[in-house]
């Protein structure tokens, strides 16, 4: 099994690439060329920064069409993780008004800093969606790792499990073949090593 | 709900990893004193966050200092933030691809804040810990910068107000009288500065024991608790510390035993 976590220069992807072996995946690799992410069973989309940055260097990669026809053509799994997830998403407040890649129906807006602290900020718990394979062997509610000032929020079923700060906003979500997780399964001790493995393993 | 963290931070200088107290360096040991007494890959099962920071009296040397991250953060699954010495886009970046998840800053937050806004901008302000030094003084509260050796112009207060405008993510609050001390959290200060802090806030400097972690997670106005000391929680004093909070109802994570 062969895993490609997209790199389109942003953010720390070292924690990933120890996670996955931790838990595993024997081949690895990092990278943005459209020939090296076809080999993927399965492609993960990292991201730290801000949005519109994001998917200006997505762009300018090709990476929406190459990222298009794996996913929602030849249906390879992807796991969008934070950013990553967001960009999955049909568009984000940041940076004015962006559009992502609109794989899903959830869209981005900021945490309000009247209502809580931004950005949020630690471990916060999760109520799993029982549907999805990600959290398959993990309890009910467990911790994940978050860091992040804009959340998604949608009006559909995208079998998201969800997560508590100023109100309810998706946590995770799992269409299928198509995931994300808003928090850092890498940096989320036992709990993210755990779903991590699920991904490789079950979607 | 949203957990309460524990964080680790370690002091390195030049080669060693150190204890400080009351901002005076006492070299401790390397990354393999490091590895033998604390080991490393399971004490981190026990914390929430690590923090690196590089005080070395010296020059700083970026390379050095991003080369001990990248060895001291294999098959660690939790966030690492460093810093110490950041002076450039540049400095960032290598720390970022060394490991680091966050990046702290303290100087730069006085005498470059143009530094910080590209930084924000291009990390995003989650990224970005503002790190503040302060010390007691016929009380008010003073703000030091370089390594505690330069004293600001401003109190703490008003020196907080200024730092909060730069949309960092986090404040990391270093009481320089309890530092090293083993004596407890500077709860005092929370009076005066809890309303003015709009960020999360972890604070530094005193913790002895898991009494003084646990007392100091109590507060509201606090997001997380951090600990330099070397030699209170040495062996397996982490864990244990945490089992203890844990146990005694605190809010903070818990993580499954069943991975494989």
């Amino acid at each position: 099994m062969k895993i490609v976590i997209v790199d389109y220069g942003m953010g720390n992807i070292n924690s990933i690439v120890g996670a996955l072996k931790y838990v595993g995946a024997k081949e690895i690799s990092v990278s943005s060329d459209f020939n090296q992410l076809k080999k993927a069973d399965k492609i993960i989309l990292p991201g730290v920064g801000s949005f519109g940055k994001a998917m200006e260097q997505i762009t300018l990669k090709s990476l929406d069409a190459y990222l298009k026809e794996l996913v929602l053509e030849q249906h390879v799994p992807i796991l969008g993780i934070c950013l990553g997830m967001q960009l999955l998403g049909v568009s984000s407040t940041e940076d004015g008004s962006n559009y992502g890649l609109g794989f899903i129906n959830g869209n981005i807006t900021k945490f309000d800093n009247l209502k809580v602290k931004v950005p949020h900020v630690g471990f916060n718990q999760v109520v799993a969606n029982r549907d999805s394979l990600l959290y398959e062997g993990l309890p009910d509610i467990s911790d994940f790792y978050f860091t992040h000032s804009y959340r998604m929020t949608t009006h559909e079923n995208i079998n998201q499990s969800i997560c508590h700060y100023q109100d309810q906003f998706v946590a995770s979500f799992e269409m299928g073949h198509i995931a994300g997780t808003q928090f850092h399964p890498e940096l989320s001790q036992t709990n993210g090593l755990k779903l991590l493995k699920n991904f490789i393993e079950k979607l | 709900m949203l957990r309460k963290r524990i964080i680790f931070t370690l002091i390195y200088s030049d080669g060693f990893f150190n204890q400080s107290r009351n901002f005076r360096l006492q070299s401790v040991g390397n990354l393999g004193w490091l590895e033998k007494n604390y080991k490393f890959q399971e004490i981190a099962f026990a914390l929430d966050e690590l923090v690196v920071l590089n005080a070395s009296r010296k020059e700083k040397n970026m390379a050095d200092f991003a080369g001990m991250i990248r060895k001291l953060v294999d098959d660690v699954f939790i966030p690492v933030a460093a810093g110490g010495g950041i002076s450039s886009m540049d400095d960032a970046e290598v720390l970022f691809q060394s490991g680091a998840d966050k990046i702290v800053l303290n100087s730069a937050l006085h005498q470059n804040p143009i530094l910080i806004r590209n930084l924000v901008k291009k990390y995003g302000s989650q990224s970005i810990v503002g790190s503040i030094d302060y010390r007691k003084s016929e009380g008010n509260y003073e703000v030091y910068i370089n390594d505690g050796n330069y004293k600001l112009d401003l109190y703490l207060e008003e020196y907080l107000e200024k730092v909060i405008t730069l949309d960092i993510g986090e404040i990391y609050l270093n009481s320089m009288d309890k530092d090293g001390t083993g004596f407890g959290f500077d709860h005092e200060v929370l009076e005066r500065i809890k309303e003015i802090v709009t960020l999360p806030l972890i604070i530094a400097g005193g913790a002895g024991n898991e009494n003084h972690l646990m007392a100091a997670l109590k507060l509201d106005a606090i997001s997380a608790v951090a600990t330099a000391n070397l030699f209170n929680f040495i062996g397996d004093g982490l864990p244990k510390a945490r089992k203890k909070i844990l146990e005694s109802g605190e809010n903070i994570a818990n993580w499954t035993d069943n991975v494989f």
